[in-house]
């Protein structure tokens, strides 16, 4: 993974002191809140119902073991003892107080870390597929492009000031798993005839209350064009995106006024003046990055798999977890291991300090000391022997993070809501929680097969509802949680193209949505046929065989 | 009073007193010995370079539409004068308005000038180039 040099370490360490003397001037009451406000969001403090929010950057949700053990300490130190794993790879600390923040901040510096950039009007975090660098469908490893993305976007001149916030994820697989067509730039990497990088541009996508597929603006983009590319795709956006109205203000509804070809026109016009500017990649620049992910050294290893089967035989859990939870690596004899964190009960993505702890011992212990959080929430430990794969799992289910729910119904992602979240119009964690009681069963689970379920407590989408396969937004109505369902989205992470959801009608309370979502899946699964997945039913038929069953008892 | 920042000091001239006028571009055509006074959304225009200075005025400070275009005059048009920040200017913003190439900037009061004067001093290196500094970093040091 990417180390910092001697320039990373002395930027962290001079924006902690910036920051501590912001924090320290509005204290002393000479910063005022409205201007405090814009530059705590820059270091990722939100100020929430409870307390401040403090969301801590994960660069494309790679952490080493001990980045992971600092996060536990902050979790104990700073906070409740639990942290929260977000849909855009971070780690986020809801009880913080604002006065240690800096503290929290130089503790992070001190691990190679920060929370630059993870709110506020500029380009976020960027993502990537959780298992960049491991995936057994990979093209192209993600991790030094979106690395030369972060340096070139942390404390952008021109850019920290955008007219709404800016999200761009990255994708090296032949499958989709960094929802790159719903990012405000979504990059698909590729190689090109000569096995050189190139990249595909899609600009506009994202969810929130106006959600939108991204259009593809460029083909095949060089590498050392990448940044001299996004600087014109910024300044298009910085200079012509709307700031009369902060829901009109993302980069979709810029591209969606002008058209994708003038989008794509005004771009390449900005390009061709700055294209072989002195921001222009170098490729030694490019192999530098690079350089820091060079494959760790991996024992020559047999595959196992047939080793495995007889543990399958004799523990049907762990043949679940086998099933669920390992995944195909590129190099013989190794796995990918999901660590749920969708346990009943326990807010989806919530993690204790203890498990952190956990997690980074099973990372050293088992792998390159190497951890990664994926938009759904969960954790990855990337390299483990499959050999070791027994020990992990009875580790793990003791840990509980042992769940065998990846891909399944329970394995539900979800925005802290209403509980924590001053935007939400309505809580989430409780139906998440509704669900995967009633649905706990997991023959049923399994039966059903790949189903995302995605809960957004407000149109702000955090929760990714409009591309989950059933979608759950929360919506007031005069004072009152309501909850409205969309079926069919799809973020693009199994070889079907991404979808939006469509709603299926009005929405439900509290009390009725658990009973809709039965409906729902009694519906596919008389109406599927042979092993059909929801989603490929649900294109099938569509959604007016749901509509009518789910609204019937209203005749 | 208003403060004005000029290459690092807090000075005073014409324009920040108020002798010499500042003209928006209809006007300025007229009149090219005095100040251009532009908003942010201005479209620059090569015959803007003849000004002794152009002021870009920020509605808010949060309004970035103003580096874009002070960057672009700068870099684009070849302006070689003075590049005033003018409005709700923020100290803590200094560091973006020099290195998109502004000389000079006016604090409206209340606001701390002893922040604003650090400038670029907070940051000892920076990653991208900007208008001040054209070369990344990777291009002026091995890292």
């Amino acid at each position: 993974m990417y180390r910092y040099d001697a320039f990373d370490q002395a930027f962290v360490d001079e924006r902690v002191a910036h920051y501590r003397d912001q924090t320290r001037r509005y204290l002393a009451g000479e910063l005022t809140e409205q201007e405090f406000l814009q530059l705590r969001l820059r270091n990722g403090l939100y100020i929430q119902r409870l307390a401040p929010m403090l969301r801590v950057a994960v660069p494309y949700g790679t952490l080493s073991s001990k980045q992971l053990r600092m996060l536990a300490h902050i979790a104990r130190h700073y906070d409740r003892g639990y942290g929260h794993l977000s849909t855009r790879q971070n780690m986020q600390f809801n009880w913080p107080e604002l006065e240690e923040v800096p503290d929290i901040l130089a503790d992070l510096a001190s691990v190679e870390m920060h929370a630059i950039q993870t709110s506020g009007n500029c380009i976020r975090n960027v993502t990537a597929d959780e298992f960049a660098g491991v995936a057994a469908d990979e093209i192209i490893d993600a991790r030094p492009y979106c690395e030369l993305i972060r340096q070139w976007s942390t404390s952008h001149p021109e850019f920290d000031w955008l007219p709404r916030k800016f999200k761009i994820a990255v994708n090296g697989a032949r499958n989709d798993r960094a929802a790159i067509a719903v990012h405000d730039v979504g990059i698909q990497a590729n190689r090109d005839n000569a096995g050189n990088p190139v990249f595909d541009i899609y600009v506009g996508g994202g969810l929130g209350r106006t959600p939108v597929i991204g259009e593809l603006i460029r083909a095949s983009l060089p590498v050392e064009d990448l940044l001299t590319y996004l600087e014109a795709i910024m300044r298009v956006y910085n200079r012509y995106g709307r700031r009369d109205n902060k829901y009109k203000a993302r980069i979709k509804i810029l591209v969606r006024a002008l058209g994708a070809d003038e989008f794509r026109n005004k771009t390449d016009a900005e390009w061709t003046l700055i294209r072989s500017s002195a921001q222009q990649l170098t490729p030694q620049e490019v192999q530098r990055v690079a350089a820091h992910f060079e494959p760790p050294v991996y024992e020559k290893r047999a595959d196992a798999t047939s080793l495995l089967a007889d543990a399958r035989l004799k523990d049907p859990a762990f043949d679940r977890f086998m099933r669920h939870n390992a995944k195909p690596h590129r190099v013989a004899g190794y796995a990918s291991v999901i660590l749920s964190t969708k346990v009943t009960g326990i807010p989806p993505g919530d993690v204790t300090d203890v498990q952190m702890d956990l997690v980074a011992d099973w990372a050293d212990r088992f792998g390159h000391s190497e951890i990664r959080i994926s938009h759904e929430q969960n954790f990855v430990l990337p390299d483990v022997r499959q050999a070791d794969l027994p020990e992990l799992f009875k580790l793990a289910s003791a840990a509980g993070l042992g769940e065998t729910n990846p891909g399944l119904l329970t394995n539900i992602i979800c925005c802290p809501g209403g509980d924590y979240c001053s935007l939400a119009n309505a809580k989430s964690i409780p139906v998440a929680e509704a669900i995967q009681q009633r649905f706990d069963d997991y023959d049923y689970q399994h039966d059903l097969g790949a189903l995302d379920i995605n809960i957004s407590g407000c149109m702000n989408a955090c929760g990714h509802h409009h591309v989950g396969h059933i979608g759950i937004l929360g919506v007031d109505k005069k004072g009152e949680e309501f909850y409205q369902i969309s079926l069919g989205g799809h973020s693009g992470h199994s070889a079907a193209n991404a979808s939006l959801g469509e709603i299926v009608g009005p929405s439900f309370s509290r009390a009725e949505v658990t009973d809709a979502i039965a409906t729902i899946l009694d519906t596919y699964v008389e109406r599927r046929i042979e092993d059909e997945s929801f989603l490929h039913c649900y294109r099938r038929i569509g959604i007016a065989p749901f509509k009518e069953r789910v609204y019937a008892h209203a005749d | 009073m208003p403060t004005l920042i000029k290459d690092g000091a807090v000075t005073t001239d014409g324009w920040s007193t108020g002798e010499k006028s500042l003209l928006a571009p209809d006007a300025w055509l007229e009149q090219a010995t005095a100040g251009l006074l532009l908003q942010v959304d201005t479209e620059p225009d090569a015959a803007f370079v003849k000004a002794p200075l152009i002021a870009i005025e920020f509605p808010e400070f949060k309004d970035g539409r103003g580096l874009s275009l002070g960057a672009l005059l700068r870099s684009r048009f070849g302006f070689t004068g003075d590049l005033r920040a003018v409005g709700d200017v923020h100290p803590d913003l200094a560091h973006y308005l020099i290195r998109c190439g502004f000389s000079s900037f006016v604090l409206p009061d209340g606001r701390d000038v002893a922040v604003a004067l650090k400038g670029t001093t907070v940051y000892s290196h920076y990653y991208q180039g900007s208008v001040r500094d054209p070369q990344p970093l990777y291009r002026k040091t091995s890292r």
